[in-house]
């Protein structure tokens, strides 16, 4: 008796274990969606997917995963666990590799295809972040490109003449302007022109030359072109020149943005997204200034091309095909565009204002910068190229001014090629 | 098997089967994926020991090494000798050591991400605390984790403040050596330098030899403020953290957990040769 208790003890002990390993059974019509929002932001995400949910009337059910820390550590960790969530967001630099990888549905015929959200839609520069071997493997949600914020009340006490909102400026122009606020004095400290710090990304400085990093074919590497070299030239004479503080001086004020909102520097390139409207209205009156915009410099191509952080929602590979999970994923992405600045669709750029009424004094150069706004060309091997680029190009150059970047570049170059011909 | 053995078997079961479900299957799993080509998503695909050959020819793992490395040979004995000393300082029964004790415990239950912030500004070059001392005294401080060349003193410097961890090992050993001894070396007029010498360090190297054998680990396995801190010229790039990007950055599994063995490996064999030593210098009854 004793001994068949035990038995069932012991039955039970490992059936509980092996049950809380197994995955939950769920029903066809119902979706998971992993977000890495958190507090206000998931709060709103939930509104967002209820409000989804309500008008889908029960032909499809989302449910909300949030993963606020370790995001992608977790989400690799449930694919490989076969466990993953049907919807996720995915960042632009991951596209390709969860592509390659084998873990995302291919979207491109119902993307085509579909009766409300079509490429064409899409900003160019923007949609190009979910392509990936001539396919599209998500619905990119957000943008937020690179522009110029400037101080507008420091311009004017300096008697400096400030760029315009759409104005057609050049990466020569801007550091001229750099040069003429540099050393100054401001509000009893010495002023820089702008703030480099490994931010803005390095593609800015690669593109602001005429060049780039990958070819459009996603095979070849362009990074030892003189257009690209001539590029990172305009971040060398920013930092050899003192254009910017030191880079082991930046982290003394917290981060790049707050010098700019201590009005240590004059111009700073933020992601329209970044807040500095609401900041600068909760300052005391005396620490208050005018903020002024404009587009990026023209680069030596003829386009002011803004760095673009852009996100996609992803779908499972087990979903390829699905048409009412497709169905889902459009709806929930159409209704992140009435949610999150900006939104990557033509023809939605009013949203902003709606979003964020703030923002409307920057409407003029957000509007104008949208057609220029583009990522670099992500492929699987992008991680390795952009260790290199950073640790090895940026950090360096950022370190010491008089670094070789050049030949460094070439060695990336070769360093990149020779990974690409392994695939 | 006797029926009250068995039945003590099967009490032990539960433990036995996480054992092997969670400890030993992982390890098995772990030395298979090792030899496997996995980028976590798809098939593992079997390639032999092409992953141990890339490691080795990776100029990346070498320089991780050598971060790390150089690290353990300066941080272990520093940890040591300054955990040591203050279990000397605090062992003694002076009014208000116990808040001493706590001050200097203190370190070791605070989170290594906060550590890391605080450090993050103690060691900002331009208003953190140390170079702001330094400029009292008219010095120009390094820029420290911006510096390639002051990375390690940075981490040197944390590690130290953090030497407290081992202290209540230490004090607990201080307090098991008999007061006799020292009573006999005093009447033979030893001074505090010779009881030191020759009754304290000699009955403390037993629990000297077990920080020294966690020291070792815990410095090749060092991980969390090194993530979130880095270093210029890659100098703050230690072992695990060159694991962890490999793994989760680059998706390259089999790699990554290659690298895990032979982190393995290096530990497995220092300690063997921390242990061969034993007999050379740890007091044994």
């Amino acid at each position: 008796m004793k001994r068949n208790i035990l038995i069932w003890i012991v039955f039970l002990l490992v059936l509980s274990m092996l049950n809380g390993c197994s995955k939950n059974s769920k029903d066809k019509n119902t979706f998971t969606f992993a977000t890495w929002a958190a507090g206000t932001e998931l709060e709103e995400f939930q509104a967002v997917i209820d409000k989804v949910n309500e008008e889908a009337a029960g032909e499809y059910k989302i449910e909300v995963l949030s993963i606020p820390s370790d995001y992608y550590v977790k989400i690799s960790t449930k694919i490989a666990a076969k466990n993953s969530p049907d919807f996720f967001w995915l960042t632009q630099e991951l596209i390709s590799k969860y592509a390659k990888m084998g873990a995302l549905a291919d979207i491109t015929e119902q993307f085509k295809h579909s009766d409300s959200l079509i490429p064409d839609m899409y900003y160019e520069g923007v949609l190009a972040s979910a392509e990936y071997n001539g396919s599209y493997w998500g619905l990119p949600w957000i943008a937020n490109p690179i522009i110029v914020f400037y101080n507008k009340t420091m311009f004017d006490e300096l008697g400096i003449e400030c760029p315009t909102a759409t104005d057609d400026w050049t990466w020569e122009e801007f550091i001229d302007i750099c040069r003429q606020v540099s050393g100054k004095e401001y509000k009893g400290n010495t002023v820089y022109g702008t703030i480099i710090d490994g931010w803005p990304n390095i593609e800015t400085f690669i593109w602001a030359g005429g060049g780039d990093i990958i070819a459009k074919d996603g095979e070849t590497i362009v990074l030892a072109s003189e257009e690209a070299k001539k590029g990172m030239g305009y971040l060398q004479t920013i930092i050899k020149e003192g254009l910017s503080p030191r880079y082991a001086e930046v982290a003394s004020l917290g981060s790049n943005n707050v010098w700019f909102e201590k009005q240590r520097v004059a111009m700073f390139f933020g992601g329209v997204q970044d807040n500095f409207e609401t900041k600068v209205d909760k300052m005391d009156e005396s620490e208050k200034f005018e903020i002024g915009y404009a587009p990026m410099p023209v680069c030596d191509d003829g386009s002011p091309w803004s760095f673009d952080w852009t996100a996609s929602t992803v779908m499972a590979k087990s979903l390829e095909g699905n048409d009412l999970a497709y169905k889902a994923l459009e709806a929930v992405t159409k209704a992140f565009f009435e949610w999150k600045i900006v939104p990557p669709v033509k023809g939605s750029i009013n949203n902003v204002i709606k979003i964020n009424p703030k923002k409307e004094v920057a409407m003029e150069t957000i509007a104008y910068i949208m057609d220029y706004a583009r990522s670099a060309n992500y492929i699987p091997e992008w991680s390795d190229i952009n260790d290199k680029l950073w640790y090895n190009l940026y950090v360096s150059l950022l370190n010491d001014a008089s670094f070789d970047y050049r030949s460094q570049m070439d060695e990336i170059q070769a360093y990149s090629q020779d990974l690409i011909s392994k695939r | 098997m006797k029926k009250r053995q068995r039945a003590g078997f099967y009490f032990i079961l539960p433990w036995l089967i996480g054992l092997i479900v969670f400890t030993a299957f992982p390890m098995l799993a772990a030395a298979y994926i090792s030899l496997t080509d996995w980028d976590i998503v798809g098939n593992a695909k079997f390639i032999g020991l092409d992953n141990f050959k890339n490691v080795f020819r990776s100029e990346e793992f070498i320089k991780s090494l050598w971060v790390t490395f150089r690290y353990a040979i300066l941080a272990v004995p520093l940890i040591i000798a300054t955990s040591l000393t203050m279990a000397v300082m605090v062992s003694k029964n002076y009014k208000g050591m116990r808040i001493f004790r706590v001050i200097y415990y203190m370190p070791a239950i605070v989170s290594g991400v906060a550590v890391a912030i605080v450090f993050k500004w103690i060691l900002d070059p331009s208003y953190g605390l140390i170079n702001g001392v330094l400029s009292f005294f008219h010095i120009k401080g390094p820029d420290w984790l911006y510096d390639p060349d002051w990375v390690l003193p940075s981490y040197l410097i944390m590690a130290m403040w953090g030497a407290g961890g081992s202290l209540l090992t230490y004090l607990a050993a201080l307090k098991d050596i008999p007061q006799d001894l020292y009573d006999a070396a005093m009447i033979d007029g030893a001074n505090t330098w010779k009881k030191v010498k020759y009754i304290t360090i000699p009955l403390m190297t037993p629990i000297i030899f077990y920080n020294l054998v966690l020291g070792i680990i815990a410095a090749f396995r060092k991980f969390t403020d090194a993530y979130v801190l880095g270093g210029a010229g890659k100098e703050g790039n230690f072992y695990m953290v060159y694991l962890y990007e490999e793994a989760f950055s680059h998706y390259r599994m089999g790699y990554a957990t290659a690298l895990a063995w032979i982190l393995f490996a290096i530990i497995l064999l220092l300690t063997i040769i921390v242990n061969w030593t034993k007999k050379y210098w740890v007091y044994s009854e």
